[in-house]
């Protein structure tokens, strides 16, 4: 059984937020909730300051503690790796945000507009999510079965990301990681991530 | 609905999303229990009905805390790995014993031999109620505590803490109620005796917190300095540590070792409310100094 995982660089990421933008254009996430970003910090000194960029979405752990302390079942994890949450399950206890380091999960209490006069066209048409629960990336599940790439994978102007089977050898995203010693963030934590990060 | 412009840094990240519903249910769900506990030792009718109303008030804000709190009954899905779920279990074990319990002790109620005073059976109910109310004080530390993502939280020191902040409140509870609850009058004396003990013991678990989690994590090590340099120090030094726990033990000598009844009753009171506004105030502050380790 394959196990999804995702190698991101990045040196060659360019904090242009096309992921984040194919991100809210495939899932219609409600406004101010994001379910992939990019999150960015300035290190050195003048003159030789630099942002850096890190593109962050969930990391559908081997071990999700999220799925560990929902008391509901919600959080569910298929066989491929992809942890996903069963809306109609879930309570909006929010444990599962106090529990994951990693911040990729939102809570949606409603009015998921993105701007303030109402729903757009495509909001009405595409968000259907149900209030008062806990939402987060799916690694684009839906298009992972129909054999496609996430899309923050596909966007990506600059190629920083690779998605595929972890547990395939051959496959691009295992020789890129196994080759360039890709490491997760904050693997102390100990919930064997599935997303990892080269270069930086 | 715009995102902050923190949530797109590479920093530490305060936890938002338990609030001060989940912040008062912590208190009174502990200062409940807790009540209900000093309730089945001091064989206090009206102290055990006290103590499962004011956990009944905090059960409630916990509910209205949920995103959907009408599928409250699924979170007893899952006690096998979530502590919320086995405590959901804990305070309905809690609600349906301490309810035969005090119907057990109702005043004018014939109850046939098996279950009358001094039975088998009767010791093992009031033994499990006061597990249950044990189990219900302890737990939420352990909701606090396995969590790898917020360094402060992740100490064992936790369900001590809030065991001793538990019965500490409940037994203040008792103490400001007291002149209003009917049933036999209570040893003031003797409680506030007690709470001194109990102070001692929260001052050295929250010190000994504060101790440990200085050398450790950067987001921990952020957790005490706002904690006791930073915006929250006044509250934590003044509040928790000064008014909650230094000044009712300073103030409660007197009443200890001097034993002067007439001075006991003014001054219990006055003690009871600082180390309640104390307790409040940690559990607040718990929740507000709650931060997750930079992702870099």
């Amino acid at each position: 059984m394959a196990r999804y995982g995702m190698v991101i660089d990045l040196d060659i990421c360019i904090g242009c937020n096309a992921c984040t933008m194919a991100c809210k254009s495939e899932h219609a996430t409600p406004g101010g909730i994001f379910w992939g970003k990019v999150l960015e910090k300035e290190v050195g000194k003048f003159p030789a300051a630099r942002r850096i960029f890190l593109p962050v979405l969930c990391n559908h752990c081997k071990n999700p503690i999220c799925m560990e302390v929902c008391p509901t079942g919600a959080t569910y994890q298929r066989e491929d790796g992809i942890v996903l949450i069963d809306y109609d399950l879930c309570l909006g206890c929010r444990s599962c945000m106090e529990a994951c380091p990693y911040g990729p999960r939102a809570f949606y209490g409603g009015d998921g507009a993105y701007y303030e006069n109402g729903r757009t066209p495509f909001e009405e048409a595409k968000q259907h999510f149900p209030e008062g629960i806990v939402m987060k990336c799916n690694f684009c599940v839906d298009r992972v079965d129909q054999g496609l790439n996430p899309a923050c994978v596909q966007t990506c102007p600059t190629e920083c990301r690779i998605f595929g089977d972890l547990d395939d050898p051959q496959s691009e995203v295992s020789r890129i990681a196994a080759e360039k010693k890709a490491r997760p963030l904050l693997p102390e934590k100990g919930l064997e991530p599935s997303v990892f990060y080269i270069g930086g | 609905m715009a995102a902050r412009i923190d949530e797109f840094l590479i920093d530490v990240r305060p936890q938002r999303e338990w609030g001060w519903l989940v912040i008062s249910y912590l208190f009174l769900g502990g200062a409940g229990a807790g009540l209900f506990l000093v309730s089945l030792y001091l064989e206090h009718l009206w102290a055990g009905v006290l103590g499962l109303l004011v956990l009944l008030v905090g059960t409630v804000l916990l509910l209205l805390d949920l995103g959907r709190p009408e599928r409250f009954w699924r979170a007893f899905f899952r006690p096998q790995t979530s502590w919320i779920s086995r405590g959901c279990f804990f305070i309905t074990l809690l609600f349906v014993l301490g309810v035969i319990e005090l119907a057990l002790q109702w005043p004018g109620l014939e109850l046939p031999a098996w279950l009358s005073e001094g039975t088998t059976l009767r010791t093992s109910l009031r033994v499990a109620g006061g597990g249950a109310a044990v189990l219900v004080m302890i737990y939420t530390g352990f909701v606090l505590a396995p969590s790898p993502a917020i360094p402060f939280w992740n100490s064992a020191f936790f369900p001590i803490i809030f065991f001793a902040y538990s019965l500490l409140a409940g037994i203040d509870i008792l103490i400001l109620t007291s002149p209003m609850l009917p049933g036999p009058s209570l040893d003031l004396m003797l409680l506030e005796r007690n709470q001194n003990y109990l102070v001692i013991l929260c001052l050295l678990l929250v010190l000994s917190h504060v101790s440990v989690m200085s050398s450790s994590a950067v987001a921990a090590r952020e957790s005490i300095r706002l904690l006791t340099r930073g915006r929250w120090a006044s509250l934590f030094l003044g509040g928790v540590i000064g008014a909650g726990l230094i000044v009712p033990l300073l103030l409660a000598l007197p009443v200890v070792w001097e034993a002067q009844v007439q001075t006991v009753f003014a001054l219990t009171f006055i003690l009871a409310l600082l180390r309640l506004f104390g307790d409040y105030l940690f559990r607040f502050l718990v929740m507000r100094v709650g931060l997750y380790d930079p992702l870099l």
